[in-house]
């Protein structure tokens, strides 16, 4: 097969078979790539014909795709997204992540590592511009993340899974040398059940770029912005406190899920605010490589610090209010490998179940025991939904498709409430992303508590992020860019023609082929569904805002509206049954 | 959705940005909805239909200057690239489709130009803006390229003069009629200093409209605070002036608390200006003649060549600084403080203009007005002499 010239992709995929084995590097057809770009697009494309497996079949692939960017100094880009179907919410699932591992994914040679089958013992992957090499890993079994990278990281940048990642705990993460992690939807499961401990990447190939002096001027305007933006590089913003910078802001807009979401408000959430998290822990600028952002933080001993999810939820979620319990929740579940955000709130509705939130100590014991799949930990390992249905109290798992709602209560937010049903891979903040207009008044303000409009800019906005997770770029740029500036430095990259309009097109494409995997699966409109706790209890109203239930028949209106602007049937499935087949 | 289209459309009005009659929103929600001019309307609804965006605004400008830079622009070229900061922040330059290029329906030609640009021109129709979250923001992108036509045609015509038949007399037209006089005549301040929260909440709410209500500034393009107690009051980001209640955060100037992360870009610029000036409150806007004045240097061999950033002069206008400094975390922080104290008022190269008060926003306002008087009659002055010339 003849590889067609290319900029800004390799256009090469290397597959790696572990039940046999072996490994090959196979052509990525110009036109895949021109359609899907990279990253979560690419990876979703490459799941065709697998994607009604179980997600523990030894022939559902995860895949590792970086974005035509990457390579590049374009801003916030050194990235890739993880694929598979969800072992947490059965739905395909992607998960992005910054850092070298990407980066050297990509110099490796490749746009995209997919693997397939089941190794008959534990195994790590070594990829080098020569290709994958299956090393034996029994002696890294067992290890939490940060001895197993210690183990491997003379080899290039690594990706591993942790005891929860091997025990199958349904929420278990990929976590990277650096601090980054692959977090939601238990990918790491995934990864785990195919014996797969760890990947290591290495390589010095390099990113073309077609037109320097285009790309040079769209990185300016791409920086200007970001110097612009109070959220990306005001002196509030997350550059300078992370993203615990939204403690204070969700405490103040009366949105902070606290005690399984019977609250909104946590009275003691300044204790791990941002400047607290700062003045505790001397928290200084750290983040993903090459980005000038720099939103992760670390301690004075290089320690990576929580993020906004993870301290408002193992915080106010669970009525902790001790920083440096919640700090050490944190490092436990990077050590296990376990997402921080459904651990959390998968303590908290099995807590508001038993009558009593587990304590600061107790969480961290819980935690192990997840990990391990010990005690009560083995039920817990299994997330809230299931947690839940086994006790007889489904009423209490805040999810949308079994993933775990994160610390933006949609009752402070109309078109968080939206965009958690109608995300594919379940209830996240990410997909469409309203808290950027709702709350952060980016790129301009929508009223938080209307749903009038939100059908329409909640179907763009995953769109356009769907675009944004396969070039690959992180979601916070747009807190400052846009995809005008994006599709420029694409342009730039690949001399092909995008624009801002073409690349929403491109999302659609990718959003849509989503839907229509999960709608094979048995999702429809049943499963685009809020708790019910959010139609029939207030939030924590005070200080001149009320926080009323959600009315629920707007919510359907607004529901059905978005169906019919994506061109879906009343039940949220395809008219088509052939649209699939008609993609490129 | 009808109401945001009947309000921004009014706000098109009262602005005096388009003509009355002339202007028309579409937006997609579930369905295609259009309101204003029928003509209009129906072109918004063809270029609504092929685009990924909640709205859309057409309407033709009060003033010419967009169709004259067009048939001022070089046979071939497709785009003006204003050099004023909206422009250079935001819009990246403006494409333009010539009279002869539209044809029987031109949506199709115009929804490809706004693929790719936040607005367009068309030239005979006007401008068409798209605002891909709400109508809002299509409002906003329309002001923007106004804004960024008016400075770019009156710097073309300092540095060009008079080229198409009717200009002159269209311009002196806008001179004559399209321009209002500017004082704070008849305005009400509350005498400072102000230190109750209530107090400065409402004062700054009734401030920030008045650089609006008196034509001096387009109501999204500015920012506003006082200082009081330990505490900036600042108008949030994305805010316009004219609509401030509600939309004011204060910010501990000890920063210890994040509340403010939604406070305006130019809040380290405002802290500055405080801890250099001791000044109680700032006032900031982008009149237009300061911003076309502020574009002006008449160095000659200067090897900077990024002026708006890089040019570490002072140069005056007036008795005006005027320094360079983009805009956020961007440079305007760390020139404008130094420069501001004693004259109590700086122009930042090609954004706008920034006012202090020692203890109340009449002294802020009032310099404000002076400002954009002075740079107003500068701008006239230097235009005869030009054309006499």
């Amino acid at each position: 097969m003849e590889k067609h010239p290319l900029t800004g992709w390799h256009g090469t995929l290397l597959h790696v078979d572990l039940s046999a084995g072996k490994s090959r590097a196979e052509i990525l057809h110009r036109d895949l790539l021109l359609s899907y770009l990279g990253g979560r697009g690419l990876g979703v494309r490459l799941c065709r014909e697998e994607h009604t497996l179980d997600p523990f079949h030894p022939d559902m692939p995860l895949i590792f795709a970086v974005g035509p960017l990457c390579g590049t100094p374009s801003p916030t880009a050194a990235r890739l997204s993880a694929v598979s179907r969800s072992p947490l919410t059965g739905t395909i699932y992607d998960c992005s992540a910054g850092g070298r591992f990407a980066h050297r994914l990509k110099a490796a040679g490749f746009d995209a590592l997919r693997i397939v089958g089941r190794s008959s013992r534990p195994v790590a992957i070594a990829v080098t511009p020569g290709g994958a090499e299956i090393l034996p890993a029994d002696a890294l079994w067992g290890k939490a993340v940060g001895e197993t990278v210690r183990m491997l990281e003379s080899r290039g940048s690594v990706a591993a899974i942790g005891p929860a990642g091997e025990n199958g705990v349904l929420f278990a993460s990929i976590l990277m040398g650096e601090g980054n992690a692959i977090g939601r939807g238990g990918l790491g499961a995934v990864m785990g059940g195919k014996n797969l401990k760890a990947i290591v990447v290495n390589g010095d190939r390099t990113t073309g770029i077609a037109d320097r002096s285009r790309f040079d001027r769209a990185r300016n305007d791409v920086m200007r912005l970001f110097r612009a933006s109070p959220i990306l590089f005001g002196e509030l913003g997350i550059g300078e406190y992370g993203t615990p910078a939204l403690v204070d802001l969700m405490r103040q807009r009366r949105m902070a899920p606290t005690e399984n979401f019977r609250k909104t408000v946590f009275e003691a959430s300044g204790n791990y605010s941002g400047p607290a998290i700062r003045k505790a822990y001397g928290a200084k600028k750290d983040g993903c490589y090459g980005c000038p952002i720099q939103c992760k933080k670390s301690g004075r001993d290089g320690m990576h610090l929580p993020e906004y999810e993870t301290v408002s939820h193992f915080g106010a979620l669970n009525g902790i209010d001790d920083l440096h319990a919640i700090v050490r929740s944190n490092r436990l579940c990077n050590e296990l490998g376990m997402d921080t955000i459904s651990a959390a709130a998968t303590l908290a509705a099995w807590g508001e179940g038993r009558g009593r939130f587990p304590g600061a100590e107790e969480v961290e014991t819980l935690l192990a025991d997840i990990g391990f799949r010990r005690g009560d930990g083995d039920l817990l390992a299994q997330g809230s939904r299931r947690v839940t249905e086994a006790l007889g109290i489904p009423a209490l798992s805040m999810t949308v498709k079994s993933l775990e709602l994160p610390a933006y209560d949609p009752r402070g937010a109309y078109g968080m409430a939206l965009a958690y049903c109608t995300s594919n891979r379940g209830g996240c903040h990410l997909r469409a992303y309203p808290i950027s207009h709702e709350i952060l008044r980016k790129p301009v303000a929508t009223d938080r508590f209307s749903f009038s409009g939100k059908a329409r800019i909640i179907k763009i906005a995953e769109d356009s992020n769907a675009a944004v997770d396969s070039l690959v770029a992180c979601k916070f740029s747009f807190f400052g860019a846009t995809l005008e500036e994006y599709a420029e430095l694409l342009a730039a990259v690949t001399g092909e023609r995008y624009g801002p309009q073409s690349l929403k097109e491109i999302g659609e494409r990718i959003y849509l082929t989503e839907r229509y995997y999960n709608c094979a699966n048995g999702f429809d409109a049943k499963d685009d569904r809020l708790p019910g706790r959010f139609f029939a209890e207030p939030g924590s109203g005070g200080e001149g805002i009320e926080v009323p239930p959600i009315d629920e028949k707007r919510f359907e209106e607004e529901l059905q509206k978005y169906y019919r602007i994506r061109g879906l049937t009343p039940q949220g499935t395809f008219p088509d049954p052939d649209y699939l087949s008609r993609l490129p | 959705m009808k109401d945001q289209i009947v309000k921004y459309a009014g706000k098109l009005l009262v602005d005096r940005s388009a003509l009355p009659g002339n202007v028309a929103f579409a937006a997609h929600d579930d369905t295609l909805l259009s309101d204003g001019n029928p003509r209009l309307g129906r072109l918004c609804e063809r270029i609504l239909s092929s685009l990924s965006c909640l709205g859309l605004v057409a309407a033709r400008p009060s003033l010419p200057f967009a169709d004259y830079l067009v048939r001022r622009a070089k046979a071939g070229e497709t785009r003006i690239v204003p050099q004023d900061t909206e422009t250079r922040t935001f819009l990246h330059d403006i494409p333009f489709l010539r009279r002869e290029e539209l044809g029987e329906d031109a949506s199709g030609r115009i929804s490809s130009l706004l693929g790719n640009r936040k607005g367009m021109i068309a030239e005979g129709v006007g401008i068409v803006a798209g605002g891909t979250v709400t109508i809002e923001q299509a409002y906003i992108n329309y002001s923007s390229v106004f804004h960024a036509v008016f400075v770019k045609y009156l710097l073309d015509l300092l540095a060009d003069g008079f080229r198409l038949p009717g200009e002159r007399e269209a311009f002196e037209s806008f001179r004559r009629e399209w321009l209002k006089p500017l004082s704070a005549e008849g305005l009400a301040f509350r005498s400072g200093p102000l230190e109750e929260p209530e107090e400065i909440f409402k004062e700054v709410a009734a401030v920030g409209r008045y650089p609006v209500e008196r034509g001096l500034v387009d109501s999204f393009f500015g920012n506003i605070s006082c200082r009081a107690g330990g505490v900036i009051y600042i108008s949030q980001t994305a805010a316009s002036l004219d609509e401030l209640p509600g939309r004011i955060d204060p910010v501990r100037t000890d920063n210890s608390s994040t509340t403010g992360i939604t406070a305006s870009s130019e809040l380290l610029a405002h802290r500055r200006i405080y801890e250099e000036s001791g000044a109680r409150t700032i006032l900031h806007g982008h009149p237009k003649f300061a911003v076309v004045m502020s574009m002006l240097c008449e160095e000659k061999g200067c090897p900077v060549k990024d002026c708006w950033r890089d040019c570490d002069k002072v140069r005056l206008l007036g008795d005006t600084p005027v320094v360079a400094g983009e805009i956020g975390a961007g440079g305007l922080a760390k020139r404008v403080p130094p420069v501001i104290a004693s004259p109590r008022k700086a122009v930042v190269y090609g954004h706008g203009v920034f006012t202090v008060g020692r203890t109340d926003f009449a002294e802020a306002f009032q310099a404000m007005v002076d400002v954009e008087n002075w740079c107003r009659q500068e701008y006239f002055r230097r235009l005869s002499a030009k054309i006499a010339g």
